[in-house]
């Protein structure tokens, strides 16, 4: 336990004191635009991960299978993640030291890192598979879990701006 | 009539309501993560009907399907925007007014707002004719940019005004 928090203090001083760190901390205008960007990303995140969870649960799009809609929007869904996961890192590098010590934002990447997981192993399943879902309880299931996850990642990263004060 | 609206806001900032939600604790952070939130499901959803109306997701739907699986949850976000977005508002309204991104934000909003009025009642009208179309007519691509260049507008906006803002 203590070679991974040693490990992760001294990757939060390396990006502190990389150049892109110093580099978005020393903008005034580099960080909000940043920061515009994830949230842009979070709203398509999101959206493409609600209606397909809503879909799970059999709220919309009944009419046709899991994997018709699935296949849809999952290309958005990576892009997203993708812009996210990105813009995330750069405002991270800026106040990484700070955020080392940040509850809000370790239960954040703990959340992140199980949500990432679970999309893509337990519940891409879920969607690919179009099991009935009037007699299946594991997409419902799969959809709930998802949702709880990636609830969680928000609610942490909100918070971060609060509990850090 | 500027005049007329900051005293009306100086008013509304001395009430108790507002001294209230300025004051507590809980209120700000609360409603201000109901707001960043109910835009994962207003935003997204906005951009997968708006991916539809472009003819780039969904292509195999009917629009006239998206449309009615879509709304319900993109008016019923919207509304929690409208009311959320106006609390913050209260708590601190004299400020909040005088920034400049607010008013931008403020009328962006119209114009987003106009937009889906003028598409609603023009090409909307004759969805009959292009439901099942993957290539959509141009009328409903402009829609769809119009609207996707100003919701982020927006969203970049009300980022601005937190930024504006003196801090607490």
């Amino acid at each position: 336990m203590s070679f991974l928090s040693h490990f992760l203090m001294w990757f939060c001083q390396w990006c502190d004191d990389s150049f892109f760190g110093a580099g978005v901390r020393n903008s005034v205008w580099l960080f909000p635009f940043i920061e515009i960007l994830h949230l842009i990303g979070l709203g398509v995140l999101g959206g493409t991960i609600l209606i397909l969870n809503m879909r799970l649960l059999g709220f919309r799009f009944r009419a046709e299978p899991v994997s018709e809609l699935a296949k849809d929007v999952q290309p958005w869904m990576r892009g997203s993640l993708a812009l996210m996961l990105v813009s995330g890192f750069f405002l991270f590098s800026s106040e990484s030291v700070k955020m080392y010590g940040n509850p809000g934002f370790r239960v954040k990447m703990v959340a992140l890192l199980l949500a990432i997981i679970f999309t893509f192993t337990l519940h891409r399943r879920a969607t690919i598979s179009d099991l009935d879902d009037r007699t299946q309880v594991w997409p419902k299931l799969a959809a709930v879990i998802s949702l709880a996850l990636w609830s969680t990642v928000g609610l942490a990263g909100r918070a971060i701006g609060y509990v850090g004060r | 009539m500027s005049s007329h609206v900051v005293s009306f806001l100086q008013w509304l900032h001395n009430t108790g309501f507002s001294a209230w939600l300025r004051d507590s604790m809980w209120a700000e952070p609360i409603i201000e993560t109901i707001h960043v939130l109910t835009l994962t499901l207003f935003f997204g959803f906005a951009v997968l009907l708006d991916l539809r109306l472009l003819g780039v997701a969904l292509r195999s739907r009917r629009v006239s399907e998206v449309l009615n699986q879509l709304n319900p949850w993109l008016i019923a976000g919207f509304l929690v925007l409208i009311a959320s977005g106006t609390l913050l508002f209260c708590g601190d309204p004299v400020a909040f007014y005088s920034t400049i991104f607010f008013k931008i934000k403020m009328v962006l909003l119209l114009v987003a707002g106009l937009n889906v009025l003028v598409f609603s009642s023009t090409i909307a009208r004759k969805l009959d004719e292009w439901d099942l179309d993957s290539r959509t007519p141009a009328g409903a691509k402009i829609a769809a940019i119009v609207s996707l260049v100003f919701w982020v507008a927006i969203i970049a906006a009300g980022r601005a005004i937190a930024y504006a803002l003196p801090p607490p």
